[in-house]
C-alpha cells in the first residue's frame, strides 16, 4: 500500500513503525558514540551527546504511550506492553 | 576461538550498519542481507550462529524467512532473535510460533540486543561493553 492510498486507521501503527525505525538508528549510534567505539571524544562533546540521547529517550517513552496502544479510550493509561524475550535467564 | 557468525537481515541500511559496528565491537563476525530471499540466500551461503531478523522486509517478511529456514534441515535450527518496528502484540506470538528464540521491539537497547545474542549462542553474560580501548587492546 502506498503512503497516498494509506487508510488513516493504518496511520498510527505506521507512524509507530517508522518513527521507532529512525529512533533505532538514533540511539544506536549515539550509543557507538557514547562508548567510544568511533573515536574518543571531549567532554563538551560528550554533554552534548548526553542531551540529545536524554531527548531521543524522552521520544521514545512518548512514542509507547501515544501510539502503541497504551492509553485508554479516555486518556487514561493502561499497562504498558513490555517488550518480552522468549529466551529465560 | 574463531568468532561467531551472525546474518544481519535488515533493509534499512544504517540499522545493519549500527548492528555490525556493535557486534563487531565484541568480537562477531556479520553478514548482511536486506531482503527476505537474499536472507534466505545469506544463511545457507555463510551457516551462521545465529541470525537477527527484521520483520518488515521487501520480497517477502521475516515470518516467510522462518517458514523458508524451517524447511531447510541445516538452517531450522539456527536460533532466530527477531528485532523489529511492529507492534508487539499479534507479531511476537507468531514469531514465536515461526520458531524465534526472542522478540525484541526497535528501538532495541544494546546492552539488551547483546544479552540476547548470548544467551541465544549459549554464551555467559558478559560484564561491561566493550570501548574504544578494549578494542586498541585487542
Amino acid at each position: 500500500m502506498t503512503e497516498t492510498t494509506r487508510r488513516p486507521s493504518e496511520l498510527p501503527a505506521h507512524l509507530s513503525h517508522e518513527l521507532r525505525n529512525a529512533l533505532a538508528c538514533i540511539q544506536q549510534f549515539g550509543n557507538i558514540l557514547v562508548d567510544g567505539l568511533a573515536g574518543e571524544m571531549s567532554s563538551e562533546q560528550r554533554e552534548y551527546l548526553g542531551i540529545m540521547m536524554e531527548n531521543a529517550s524522552k521520544i521514545r517513552r512518548l512514542l509507547d504511550s501515544a501510539l502503541d496502544g497504551n492509553v485508554g479510550p479516555l486518556g487514561k493509561s493502561t499497562n504498558k506492553i513490555e517488550r518480552i524475550s522468549k529466551l529465560e535467564s | 576461538m574463531d568468532s561467531r557468525k551472525i546474518l544481519i537481515v535488515d533493509d534499512n541500511a544504517d540499522i545493519r550498519l549500527g548492528m555490525h559496528l556493535r557486534l563487531k565491537a565484541n568480537q562477531y563476525q556479520t553478514f548482511f542481507a536486506a531482503d527476505a530471499i537474499s536472507g534466505v540466500a545469506e544463511a545457507q551461503k555463510h551457516q551462521p550462529d545465529l541470525i537477527i531478523l527484521d520483520l518488515g522486509l521487501p520480497g517477502g517478511d521475516g515470518f516467510s524467512v522462518m517458514e523458508s529456514l524451517n524447511k531447510i534441515p541445516a538452517l531450522a535450527t539456527i536460533p532466530i532473535v527477531v528485532v523489529s518496528a511492529r507492534d508487539v502484540m499479534g507479531n511476537q506470538k507468531r514469531a514465536f510460533e515461526a520458531g524465534a528464540r526472542a522478540f525484541l521491539q526497535k528501538p532495541v537497547n544494546d546492552d539488551e540486543l547483546l544479552a540476547v545474542v548470548r544467551q541465544a549462542l549459549g554464551e555467559p553474560a558478559a560484564t561491561k561493553k566493550p570501548t574504544l580501548h578494549d578494542q586498541a587492546s585487542v
